[in-house]
């Protein structure tokens, strides 16, 4: 019997632990929580028979009665003068940028009658390429929040009074004024500003307050490439990574399609990489190599992935400059502890290197800056500088130096600075340094900060000047050399606030307006007039030479207008390695001690947008863990401590620790580290013991200061259990995947040979029990929707997950019904783990699924000796815990052609339509979860409340502001019906009335489901398969394409495309 | 509140509006033909051409967008008027410092230009300025207060206390069946006669006969089976389905003047029906268009029509000095037609998609003084349209494939796609044959 690949979801499926397989049996993994539920309300009740008829009964009669009531008297408000672009009931579009992080994606906004519901890629823009991450999906949720300041405050002794704008302006310029006069410091302190117009304004401020200074400050800075770059090339800049002109990168902890830099860009362009249909024998794509402690997104992705003790980082650079210096003939690094690390990982790695120089990158996710110089040592062995690695058109979306912060904090703490003001940055809450903060602040005479919400750092200064959500503000961008981007508003301010930048120009006193353009352009009673920071930024354009009403409206049209890009130069490095090997020699860590590696996580990110609902039930890519961060353990270490999933640990290091932290065991953890997310632990409303209080708990402390910058890794940490447990709200562990052939991979060496590699299993034999016609010959007679995935491209990154939540309403149901498997997305990204084929022990056998928990064999297959001898190996150093493959499989109805759910329902509330799609109506719908039960892909939700008028789901759902962002096309469901994905039925509708309308065919492309928009790598095609011109007609047609469980004959209307890696095969 | 139309009402309704009118068009008819007897054959010939050519932007006593006329011929010379009306933009270019001033006066809105009218004819018209005399100022008879009454009772209250009594004769009659047969059976054991017993003894015995429970829960389930199979009729067929809805609205609009007898185009003031899911109640400054000049002045005594007040009110509009204030109040119309939030119709799918008439769905609009919902917007409504209506496969290129298929079938009727000839060679495909009955076409 041939040996075939083991994929995993979760530990207990792996070890097929007894509970594990007892949960299994079960339809319900937990009682159904009857009694709770009539406990809840007071009923002081047992459920028994009896109760059971008496609120049967009830609820009979209250529904009649109900019913009874006739409808209500609704009202039609139309427009008094209707704006003429808004046609009610027709979406428009909006080219913008992103305000979720400073990688300035362009993004386009779906608004309807004036209120945004969607952000989603702008293809122009080529930061975003056309899609969108995770955050700046649901970043549009910011601007309906409950939390957000109603307007400008005034904080004393703690309390928090409401003020208005002219009496703030007053109270603020005269303090400023008065600062000035007396010599005193004004700090600005921002997050990195890119925007061309808002540092024009800056400078304007300081202008006019001599003393004032800018300190850019990013919570998870990138000083480490800043400051090596100033120091060997004397451009203080992060650079432009061209992965479209690489064949191979070499990252270190850099996870560059997860957080680092710009991710949607550098997915774009690594998936455009990774394309392998109709690929010669000598064509290329991007080797992928990663060395990194904690599984990173781009861990999950890469080709090769090695562990890697992250306090030695220095030691693995060393010896890969070292290792291609030789290859290279030149002088070596002479540092102490080098060597052959990762077995010969870095030899091989070398080799890979110096095969494609010129056509390479190495980058790394390091802070230190030295670090940074050795791995740019390592460019100029490979030549990348000017060819995939360009410092002249560079990248401007970080540009915040800790040293600045960390002299910035001191200077505050001694009482150096007379007014301090907060723009786009929350210090009191990301900085380690967070107490001299607090404490320097109460020695300012003024500070503000311009905080939406009141913040950990907007609760401490004396004045919040709120500023717009970045879907009410102009603004311009420039995230790259010479691409500027602009920012629109669409909708008018939600609260009283105001443009920082307009803040900004009042106390300079430049916010007067000599002339209005628009004062009379209203028509009617309608009063129009130009925001001050709209005039500013078009005369800073004019100047820039985007100037007319043509151009400029051209350019806000696109969201982007380009300058011509620069000829890259090669530079010449200042910097001797070898100065530097003492710098580096402190930095690594003693080699028996913990490293405790903190991470962004893929959603939270640096945990400026982590009180947005979307974002925390978003799976974590890798342990699809939601609403908490936690201590990733390695295998080796959780065995040694005598530590599961679910128990709390003590974590510190020096004064620094964290208390009753829960535990996951990692699957990829290195042995030696440790990993946990920053971006947690935020506070919420003042005064108020706020849902988002409680969301995991704060690591940004750990950061420690190394070589003058914070750095991501702490070596020497302590870890002690401690007593109780924690429940973590995981998404995929509960369901077993039965061994069954649901993901299929080969290699790039055997795609090139055969196109049907790793697809070449026999068809299955197929039955039906029913005498259906299936489809006509010739397809349905107009459409046929389907998808094509490709497992290929698709990188994990959830953006799809949330892109179809906000598309489609569906509800946020929080961390205890997640524990409870009551999770509502419609789409998911499966997870599957695997042994690398070098280190794997003998699990590959299929025998070794056919058992049950009590030993009996359940299928006709022999039992597995592996089973009883599983403890056995499972002993020693766990090395092939650290060394997982991963292969993310997004999984959303399939839109069966005979779908099991459909002939079980007692009430047709599920059908088939003649357009390929499995229909869900939801007004049928009574409840039986008969189809879900039937239903071999577990794609279909139950509605167990109505979480949009139930406030125990606090999280936007039940509040009026938060209803906007509700896309109207869709049905809010409610509770008692099952629901699922509908193939964005309602765009598919849109499309075809919109064609119908205007008498011509629908073409390809037209129809974009949710998840197809967010998608940045492509991996999903949605499209007409009746239309032999059709992108997915063609996929559905590619070698590599299959359908999952064919042998169902469910004849699913999705179909996956196999993944390829570009590893060696392995030896048989 | 709204106030329901119903039948009673509307009788009501019906004698106050018959007497109001007659009262009114008596006095109308008095002082029209007053007037008409001072006027001249020439001003007569003058009015005919100032109701043809002026009115739209001039008013005689008040200020439209022009100014008010009355005693214009006071103020200015006939020359002046001649070259005015016939040509003004050349009259202002030669420099007339009036022709400037009054031109600046009304916001620079320029004037038509008549040189098609000869210079009797404007002459006619200035003549009609001198003998024009203000209308008679007419007694308030009745006002409105005849007809805003509400009835208290509802037509479905009416409905269940008749059924109630229904109800109630019926437990009457079992009740006097009972006491006959249980009468007939005491007689018959104990062999007495009904004069023989005494009444009380009588009760005392019908009590003890008659097990109590069983007696209540006898009534009970009458009372109930008769309530159930009422809700059940009533639910599912009347429950939500508010056909014949014609609310009060905040504005009397009338869709029998303005579709029905000024023939205003549909689309005119639901501009999306043909664009959008939705045809959209128009916003005021559609109104506004034409209402900034129609007035209605002449039926209401020099006075603006009531109605077109409440739309000047909604702007903010002050008629008199053509100005706009910072006080404008939407407009809260009483939504009619209300599909519930699952079911998602499209309207240009049905009028530019499908060529469907407004009155397909919403009745006779165009004769409609109080607009009612006319289909009951139930889902078998729907069906039944989709299955009668006939898809036009020929000449819309989207069904293009389909009417391939169709074609190349054409010889074969009892195949997939023949089976859509008729007899006579034509197309007949309905939309529920083409997938319109499916759920998710609505519903998602």
């Amino acid at each position: 019997m041939a040996k075939k690949q083991l994929y995993w979801k979760g530990e207990d499926e792996l070890l097929r632990t007894k509970e594990f397989l007892a949960s299994q049996k079960n339809e319900f993994n937990e009682a159904l929580p009857l009694d709770e539920v009539f406990s809840e309300n007071n009923l002081g009740l047992n459920a028994n028979r009896r109760d059971f008829l008496k609120f049967f009964g009830f609820s009979v009669a209250a529904v009649s009665l109900a019913a009874c009531n006739s409808t209500s008297v609704r009202n039609v408000v139309p427009y008094l003068v209707k704006p003429e672009e808004i046609t009610p009931g027709v979406a428009n579009y909006y080219n913008s940028t992103c305000g979720a992080c400073s990688t300035g994606c362009g993004i386009t906004i779906k608004t309807r009658e004036g209120r945004p519901i969607k952000v989603d890629g702008n293809a122009l823009s080529p930061v975003s390429g056309g899609g969108l991450c995770t955050t700046g999906q649901a970043s549009i949720l910011g601007l309906y929040d409950t939390e957000r300041l109603d307007g400008p405050k005034k904080v004393s002794n703690g309390s928090t009074s409401n003020i208005d704008w002219a009496t703030l302006d007053t109270e603020v310029s005269t303090q400023l004024n008065a600062i000035q006069t007396a010599g005193g410091k004004i700090a600005i302190v921002s997050g990195t500003v890119h925007s061309p117009s808002t540092l024009a304004v800056i400078n304007d401020f300081k202008t006019k307050y001599t003393n004032t200074t800018h300190i850019t400050y990013d919570a998870m800075s990138y000083s480490g490439i800043l400051i090596a770059n100033r120091d060997a090339f004397g451009k203080q800049v992060i650079p432009s990574y061209s992965f479209a002109k690489s064949n191979v990168v070499v990252s270190f902890g850099a996870d560059f399609l997860g957080t680092w830099i710009s991710p949607v860009e550098f997915t774009k362009a690594w998936a455009d990489r990774r394309k392998v249909d109709g690929i010669s024998a000598d064509s290329k794509v991007l080797k992928t190599i990663i060395f990194e402690s904690n599984l990173s997104l781009t861990g999950t992705n890469a080709d090769y992935r090695f562990p890697m003790k992250s306090s030695q980082e220095a030691v693995y650079v060393t010896s890969l400059y070292n290792a291609i210096a030789k290859l290279a003939g030149q002088p070596a690094i002479q540092i102490a502890q080098s060597g052959e690390l990762a077995g010969d990982a870095i030899k091989q790695t070398a080799t890979a290197l110096w095969k494609e120089k010129g056509n390479s990158m190495v980058i790394s996710g390091s802070n230190d800056p030295k670090i940074q110089l050795v791995i740019n040592g390592i460019n100029m062995l490979l030549g990348n500088y000017g060819t995939t690695i360009d410092l002249d058109n560079h990248s401007n979306q970080y540009k915040g130096l800790d040293t600045d912060m960390v002299s910035f904090t001191n200077d505050l703490k001694n009482g150096a600075y007379a007014a301090v003001l907060f723009y786009n940055s929350n210090p009191v809450y990301s900085s380690p340094a967070s107490a001299d903060i607090i404490a320097g602040l109460k020695k300012t005479k003024l500070s503000v900060s311009f905080a939406g919400t009141a913040d950990e750092t907007a609760k401490l200064c004396q004045y919040i000047a709120p500023d717009n959500h970045y879907l009410e503000s102009w603004n311009d961008a420039e995230p790259k050399a010479g691409l500027f981007q602009l920012t629109q508003p669409t909708i008018s301010p939600v609260f009283t606030t105001r443009q920082a930048q307009e803040s900004l120009l009042t106390w300079a006193g430049l916010a007067a307006k000599t002339a209005d353009p628009f004062a009379n352009k209203g028509i009617y009673n309608q009063k129009l007039s130009a925001s001050v920071y709209y005039l500013y930024i078009k005369s800073k354009w004019a100047a820039m030479g985007v100037s007319g009403d043509e151009a400029f409206n051209k350019a806000l049209h696109d969201g982007v207008h380009m300058a011509p890009a620069k000829a890259a130069v090669v530079p010449a490095m200042a910097v001797s390695l070898n100065a530097i090997v003492s710098d580096l020699q402190s930095t690594i860590g003693n080699s028996t001690g913990i490293d405790l590696v903190l991470y962004q996580s893929v959603s939270v990110k640096d945990g400026s947008l982590s009180n947005n609902p979307w974002i925390q039930e978003t799976p974590d890519p890798m342990s699809k863990v939601t609403w908490d961060n936690y201590v990733s353990l390695p295998k080796a270490l959780a065995e040694k401590e005598g530590i599961k999933n679910g128990d709390l640990v003590n974590i510190s290091y020096d004064k620094v620790s964290l208390n009753g932290m829960p535990v996951f065991v990692q699957p990829g953890q290195s042995n030696g580290t440790v990993g946990l997310a920053v971006g947690y632990g935020r506070m919420g409303k003042a005064g108020e013991k706020g849902l988002f209080e409680s969301i995991g708990k704060n690591a940004y402390p750990f950061l420690k200061v190394q070589n003058g910058t914070y750095n991501t890794v702490v070596n020497g940490v302590k870890i002690t259990k401690i007593d109780g447990n924690y429940e973590l709200a995981q998404t995929q562990t509960h369901h077993s995947i039965e061994g069954r052939d649901l993901v299929r991979e080969t290699t790039l060496e055997d795609i090139k040979k055969n196109p049907k590699a790793g697809n070449d299993k026999a068809t299955p034999h197929l039955y039906t029990l029913w005498e259906t016609k299936a489809y006509k010959k010739d397809g349905a007679p107009n459409h046929h929707w389907a998808m094509a995935i490709d497992l290929n491209s698709c990188t994990g990154c959830s953006a799809c997950v949330v892109s179809c939540s906000i598309e489609n309403n569906v509800p946020v149901v929080g961390r205890a019904e997640v524990r409870r498997r009551r999770e509502m997305h419609w789409m998911r990204i499966d997870r599957y783990f695997t042994f690398e084929n070098r280190k794997m022990v003998d699990y590959t056998d299929d025998l070794f699924l056919s058992r049950d928990y009590e030993g009996k064999n359940v299928t006709k297959e022999k039992g597995l000796e592996a089973l009883d001898n599983r403890e056995a190996q499972a002993k020693g150093e766990f090395t092939h815990w650290e060394n997982v493959k991963v292969v993310h499989q997004p999984m959303m109805c399939q839109h069966c052609g005979q779908a099991p759910c459909e002939t079980v329902c007692p009430v047709l509330a599920t059908t088939h339509s003649s357009e390929g799609l499995n229909q869900m109506t939801y007004n049928r719908c009574i409840g039986t979860k008969y189809c879900a039960n039937n239903c071999p892909y577990k794609v279909r939700r139950f509605n167990w409340f109505r979480y949009n008028d139930n406030d125990k789901f606090d999280f936007h759902f039940n509040n009026d502001l938060g209803k906007m962002v509700i896309n109207p096309d869709v049905t809010v469901r409610t509770r008692g019906v099952m629901e699922k994905c509908s193939m964005c039925v309602q765009s598919i509708q849109g499309a075809k009335t919109k064609a119908k309308r205007e008498k011509r065919k629908l073409t390809d492309g037209e129809v974009k489901t949710a998840c197809q928009r967010a998608c940045p790598a492509g991996a999903i095609v949605f499209g007409d398969v009746n239309d032999p011109n059709s992108e997915v007609h063609k996929l559905f047609k590619n070698e590599r394409s299959y359908r999952i469980l064919e042998e169902l004959n469910t004849q699913t209307a999705v179909k996956y495309m196999v993944k390829v890696r570009d590893i060696e095969n392995a030896k048989a | 509140m709204v106030k329901h139309l119903t039948k009673r009402n509307l009788k009501v309704r019906a004698v106050a509006f018959t007497i109001v009118t007659l009262l009114n068009l008596s006095i109308f008819s008095f002082n029209g033909l007053a007037q008409e007897a001072k006027l001249s054959a020439q001003a007569a010939e003058g009015e005919k051409l100032f109701k043809a050519n002026c009115t739209s932007c001039h008013e005689m006593q008040n200020k439209a967008t022009g100014p008010a006329l009355a005693g214009v011929h006071n103020r200015r010379s006939e020359e002046w008027l001649l070259k005015w009306i016939r040509n003004n933009e050349a009259f202002r270019a030669s420099g007339d410092k009036d022709a400037i001033a009054i031109f600046n006066e009304y916001n620079k809105v320029v004037m038509n230009n008549f040189e098609s009218l000869t210079e009797d004819q404007v002459k006619s018209i200035i003549t009609y300025f001198k003998e024009w005399t203000p209308p008679v100022k007419k007694k308030v008879e009745g006002g409105e207060g005849a007809e805003s009454k509400t009835s208290f009772y509802s037509e479905t209250t009416l409905y269940i206390l008749g059924f109630l009594i229904v109800i109630l004769m019926v437990v009457l009659y079992i009740l006097r069946r009972t006491k006959n047969s249980l009468k007939k059976s005491y007689e018959e054991m104990s062999g007495e006669t009904e004069e023989a017993a005494a009444p009380n003894e009588k009760m005392e015995n019908l009590k003890k006969r008659i097990n109590p429970t069983i007696f209540k829960m006898a009534i009970g389930m009458v009372v109930i089976l008769a309530l159930a199979s009422y809700g059940f009729y009533f639910g599912v067929t009347e429950v939500a389905v508010q056909q014949g809805y014609a609310p009060e609205q905040p504005i009397k609009y009338s869709h029998k003047l303005h579709a029905g007898e000024l023939q205003i185009d549909c689309k005119y003031c639901h501009s999306t029906a043909e664009k959008s899911k939705q045809a959209s109640v128009p916003s005021v400054n559609t109104c506004m268009n034409c209402h900034k000049a129609v007035q209605l002045r002449d039926k209401y005594d020099g006075e603006i029509s009531p109605e077109i007040k409440k739309i000047y009110a909604a702007m903010d509009y002050d008629a008199e000095n053509q100005k706009y204030g910072d006080n404008p109040k939407p407009i809260k119309w009483i939504r009619i037609h209300n599909l519930p939030d699952h079911a998602f119709f499209n309207h240009s799918m049905h009028t530019k998609g499908a060529g469907v008439t407004c009155q397909t769905c919403h009745g006779p609009i165009q004769e409609m003084e109080v607009v009612q919902q006319y289909s009951t917007l139930q889902m078998g409504w729907c069906i039944n349209c989709h299955r009668e209506r006939k898809i036009d496969v020929e000449n819309n290129p989207y069904y293009e494939e389909l009417h391939e298929k169709i074609k190349a079938e054409k010889n074969n009727k009892n195949s997939e796609y023949g089976k859509y000839f008729t007899k006579d060679g034509k197309i007949n495909i309905t939309p529920a044959q083409n997938g319109g009955l499916e759920c998710s076409k609505c519903h998602y």
